[in-house]
């Protein structure tokens, strides 16, 4: 294994986000306000608690969640497609990196920066709403699997797309949807049938929940059930990833 | 017992099919450790995806790579640590100074940060100026400069050229020149493709002519030079020739049709063009000029290409 090309991978994706901080810091410091101003305020008039929880509580598992979900998938997406539109991957390709040392240098570079964004997100709102952690393990254990399947998904994303419109179709036909029908703002628990048993097919909802959990002390579903839910789509991914990446598919002529 | 070095590259019957076009068609080459190999052929023969074989960019169709006698099939990371590739497209990562890129580049392969590497890397190619500049802040020669320096921090022991001195100066191309065959010197294997014939060459030890996927001949370039090696004499007349003379019979020249210019081509085995040119003048005939050119690699890939590979057989 060539564990030094891995850790320079790594290392430059984490210093290619850190030379754009206003993306890093700025973008989630604008998001979270906004998001407790729009709905939290909004809502939070009407809606007091959902689930037990002062709305203004309910939501900052879902925004951090939010924070990962989105930072993570872009900055695995935009970094290895901008080395096809670049070029640049031909030096990927030639060097002595097989799949598991490319996976490991974005996947760690974007969880990076999906955790570090997530973190700040936390701390914004926490500004809001106070700060609360009732089981720190889960909540550990949560914010690590969110950031990693979404590394992973980002890179799936990037090895596919061929054009930029392409690299804009997951996060907005996929991940958007995907994350409002996630349990962020609600909880889906009260969604009319039959969307509260369709909701269960989708992993954002574990991993919002699982954040809840750790965070505010209780949930809809066990935390055990959903880790476990989501360790199996995390091996999934990876294994996807590493077969395509393997097998050169839009990689490679 | 020593047995014989493996060959730095072999390769038996690789093809590459894109859909239903061909881009290689069963090529089998061997590449001798230490040697400057230069593929030549026109636009879209098939060179650039032959070396994207090889270096991990080009998924084969069939046939067997090896690298130092290691199968790519059997194991396609490990002997990318020996190999260097230049690639005829340039590329850059605008978020790099030009001294992290070569680290960045050092770091992939394996090997520990090493400035002092860098430095020496950049110095042979002229580039211990640009060192902190932004890559992107570089000139098109210079980015090409670069592209070349990062394919050789590493030391690989196989270096691809794929048109390495497209858009340099010629100063560099000659700096270029006295360092690759300093590399090759000191051991390193060079496959070089180039449209600059003189390149080739100036620096190749052995010649290999690739069209439409085909390879068509790989010799060593001095013996290629010397049986596709002919001289041309071209006379030129102050006043037009009615008909060609006698001695222009004699020696099987050519006449324009203006009757102004008589051609003369002396391959192996033929008359001097010296005793043409003599029985010319004492003939007293009205020479104006008088011009010899001797055949380049650029004759020789011309005759090949238009299917006279045996144009020595004769
Ligand atoms: N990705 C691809 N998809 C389809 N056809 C391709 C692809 N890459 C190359 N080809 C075709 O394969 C042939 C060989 O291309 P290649 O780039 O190897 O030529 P080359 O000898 O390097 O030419 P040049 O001197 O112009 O660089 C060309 O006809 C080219 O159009
Ligand atoms: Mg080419």
């Amino acid at each position: 294994m060539n564990v030094l090309g891995m850790q320079t991978l790594f290392v430059k994706e984490v210093r290619r986000f850190m030379r754009v901080p206003g993306q890093t810091v700025l973008s989630p410091l604008i998001s979270t306000t906004l998001y407790f101003i729009v709905f939290g305020y909004s809502i939070s008039g009407r809606v007091h608690e959902v689930e037990g929880q002062p709305y203004l509580h309910f939501i900052v598992p879902g925004l951090v969640f939010l924070g990962i979900a989105n930072n993570a998938f872009l900055n695995s997406s935009s970094s290895l497609f901008i080395t096809k539109i670049q070029g640049t991957v031909v030096d990927l390709l030639v060097a002595p990196l097989g799949p598991g040392e490319l996976m490991a240098g974005f996947i760690g570079g974007a969880m990076v920066r999906g955790l570090v964004v997530g973190g700040l997100t936390w701390a914004v709102a926490a500004l809001f709403s106070g700060f609360s952690l009732e089981h720190a393990l889960v909540t550990a254990y949560f914010l690590f699997i969110s950031s990693y399947v979404f590394s992973v998904l980002g890179m799936l994303a990037a090895i596919w797309a061929e054009k930029f419109e392409q690299i804009n179709f997951f996060p907005t036909f996929v991940m958007l949807p995907l994350t409002f029908l996630g349990g962020v703002f609600y909880s889906v628990r009260e969604l009319p049938s039959p969307w509260n048993t369709i909701s269960l097919f989708n992993p954002m909802v574990y991993m919002v929940e699982g954040l809840r959990y750790g965070m505010l002390g209780s949930s809809i579903f066990s935390p055990v059930v959903g880790g476990a839910i989501l360790a199996v789509v995390a091996a999934v991914a990876t294994g996807v990833v590493y077969v395509v990446l393997r097998s050169g598919y839009r990689m490679k002529a | 017992m020593s047995e014989p070095p493996s060959p730095a590259l072999e390769l038996q019957g690789l093809s590459k099919r894109y859909g239903n076009f061909t881009a290689l068609q069963s090529v089998d080459l061997s590449i001798r450790p230490g040697e400057i190999f230069a593929l030549l052929g026109p636009n879209g023969a098939g060179k650039t995806t032959l070396i994207g074989s090889v270096c991990g960019l080009v998924r084969k169709t069939a046939g067997t790579i090896r690298v130092f006698g290691r199968d790519l099939d059997a194991d396609p990371v490990g002997p990318r640590y020996e190999l260097g590739l230049v690639p005829q497209e340039i590329n850059f990562d605008p978020f790099f100074t030009v001294a992290e890129s070569l680290r960045i580049q050092q770091g992939y392969y394996g090997r520990p940060r090493d400035d002092a590497r860098v430095d020496e890397v950049l110095t042979a190619l002229n580039l211990q100026g640009k060192k902190d500049s932004l890559t992107r802040a570089l000139s098109g020669g210079m980015k090409r400069r670069l592209l070349i320096a990062k394919a050789l921090v590493h030391k690989p022991r196989l270096v691809f050229l794929d048109e390495p001195t497209a858009g340099v100066d010629v100063e560099l191309r000659r700096d270029l020149w006295t360092y690759v065959r300093k590399l090759a010197s000191e051991g390193t294997t060079i496959v070089l493709t180039t449209h600059y014939l003189e390149e080739a060459e100036e620096l190749a030890d052995r010649v290999g002519i690739i069209n439409e996927g085909r390879l068509l001949m790989v010799e060593d370039k001095a013996a290629l030079l010397r049986r596709f090696g002919e001289k041309r004499l071209v006379v030129t007349f102050a006043t037009p020739l009615p008909a060609l003379p006698e001695a222009g019979q004699r020696f099987a020249a050519r006449l324009s049709d203006d009757g102004r210019t008589l051609t003369y081509v002396e391959r192996d085995g033929c008359a001097p063009a010296g005793d043409l040119l003599r029985a010319l003048y004492a003939a007293g005939l009205p020479i104006a000029d008088v011009e010899t050119r001797r055949s380049r690699l650029e004759d020789v890939l011309i005759e090949v290409l238009r299917g006279r590979p045996s144009a020595s057989a004769a």
